[in-house]
């Protein structure tokens, strides 16, 4: 699953559905039931991802998107803070912006 | 023969591996001291050791006022990456800003060959070069440098937090100086450790466990009678003494209670009126001796409780809540020695599913036994000592404080 590299475009609502199903992945299906994952879920505070889970959640990432998204390098240059209020919206947006 | 001390922050995991090391240097003639801020120390130190307690008078207002956060750790509830900032803010900066004056005042009076300062307890090495004194650094939660690697812009944030300090009290670098450049003992093994590239400085000694000479009382008779039946340790540390508790331990009565289990679990009995009839619950239990006799251990990925139940080859299931534990945790899932859950989420049912799993699949067993030798080969205790006493036979350590 996580070596197909697609080469179409995809719009933001199918890039949020990805990513909620890497972090379904990473966090185990039966806990998804009782989220509500939205653009504005934040990692820390609503999704209740450490650290650990964060980085490989990002990892899924890589492996799908390939060189063409450079996201490690994109999450690695974010400061304490900027990770701390990081929402899934905002990796949404910048895989849009990358593609 | 040589003149060493240790100065460690108020903690007990980080204490602990000094007690071990101490121990041996004494053994072996030398004058050991422990500079602390925690007068509870004394009873644990190890024969011959002293404790030069850091200790105010009126005349020190400022430093005074500054002992607030020592409260601060135990009682906020912190999680994730949000952790690493409280952890800094709240905790290691007035910690070590409050401690600093009192570490130059007995290093002046103790005038050490050797100081071995703890990797959160900057201020330590800090006052080593104010003193000109060589300084070995004691990384004793091995698991927070990776976050070089994992979130270089956090570890960039931690590191300016320290160089701020070290402005603050006269040391104008623009580099942190934490890590010694002469020695770094991490008490861990490379095997455990993981992959990351290193100085040379960085000495993997392995874990040193020290027993405790008195005897912390245990219903021995109680763990005995389970003879054959399945036998588990849940502890999540001495750190955590607020909600997290409640919560956690109701799911962990949940998950075993009444089950073909005897649990021991290190936890206040008090917490609530009743425990099953399968559970020894105490407040502190003599680890070191019961460990041997577990099958599995359940723990927040606290670093000592993690060495010690590899130490004698047992799975683990790890639960971390904050600060480094997520990287324990994850070392110990990638080494195949144990299962992780996520603290918030788990249920009674995915903790009972996971000690099964641990104890079932022999494959976490052989991967605990073999952490274990790779423990045993590090060299422990007396690597560790054999290290420190190098140094100060090694006629250029005096001059290797190479930051000024």
């Amino acid at each position: 699953m996580d070596t197909i590299v697609t080469a179409v475009k995809l719009n933001s609502n199918e890039i949020f559905n990805l990513l909620k199903q890497f972090i379904t992945e990473v966090i185990g299906e039966e806990f998804i039931e009782e989220m509500d994952i939205s653009m504005e879920s934040s990692f820390n505070k609503d999704l209740e991802m450490d650290s650990i889970e964060i980085v490989a959640f990002s990892e899924k990432i890589k492996a799908h998107f390939g060189e063409r998204i450079n996201f490690t390098g994109w999450l690695s240059n974010m400061d304490i803070d900027q990770l701390i209020e990081l929402k899934l919206g905002m990796i949404v947006k910048f895989i849009e912006s990358c593609q | 023969m040589a003149k060493f001390v240790f100065i460690v922050p108020p903690l007990t995991g980080h204490i602990n591996p000094t007690l071990g090391v101490g121990a041996a240097l004494l053994e072996g003639g030398h004058e050991v001291g422990w500079i602390s801020l925690d007068s509870t120390l004394e009873s644990r130190l190890p024969k011959g050791g002293k404790l030069f307690l850091i200790r105010y008078t009126e005349n020190d207002r400022e430093e005074q006022e500054s002992g607030q956060y020592l409260d601060v750790i135990t009682k906020k509830i912190v999680y994730g990456v949000d952790s690493i900032k409280f952890l800094y803010e709240e905790v290691l900066i007035p910690l070590n800003r409050h401690s600093y004056k009192g570490i130059t005042r007995w290093l002046e009076e103790f005038r050490p060959d050797l100081i071995i300062t703890d990797h959160e307890l900057f201020a330590g090495a800090i006052a080593a070069l104010h003193h000109d004194i060589p300084y070995v650094t004691a990384v004793t939660a091995p698991a927070a440098i990776q976050i070089m690697d994992e979130l270089p812009k956090v570890y960039e944030w931690e590191q300016n937090q320290i160089i701020g300090l070290q402005k603050e009290l006269g040391l104008s670098l623009e580099k942190s100086v934490a890590s010694s450049e002469l020695l770094n003992l991490v008490f861990t093994s490379k095997e455990f450790f993981g992959e990351m590239r290193l100085p040379d400085h960085y000495g993997f000694v392995g874990p040193v466990i020290h027993k405790r000479d008195e005897k912390t009382a245990f219903d021995w008779q109680k763990l005995h009678q389970a003879a054959g039946g399945i036998k588990i340790l849940v502890s999540i540390g001495t750190t955590f003494n607020h909600e997290h508790k409640k919560s956690f331990f109701s799911k962990v009565t949940e998950a075993f209670g009444g089950g073909p289990y005897t649990v021991v679990v290190v936890c206040d009995p008090l917490l609530f009126e009743q425990w099953p009839d399968n559970f020894i619950v105490q407040l502190n239990i003599p680890q070191l001796e019961v460990l041997p006799y577990l099958d599995a251990v359940v723990c927040h990925g606290g670093h000592n409780t993690v060495c010690e139940s590899l130490t004698n080859g047992i799975p683990l299931v790890v639960i971390p809540i904050a600060y480094d534990q997520s990287h324990v945790a994850s070392r110990v899932v990638k080494t195949g020695a144990g299962i992780r859950l996520n603290f918030n989420r788990f249920k009674a049912e995915h903790l009972r599913e996971a000690v099964q799993e641990v104890l079932h699949d022999p494959g976490f067993k052989t991967a605990a036994m073999s952490l274990r030798s790779s423990f045993a080969v590090a060299g422990g205790t007396a690597a560790a000592a054999e290290l420190l006493v190098n140094l100060t036979q090694d006629k250029s350590t005096s001059s290797i404080n190479n930051y000024v």
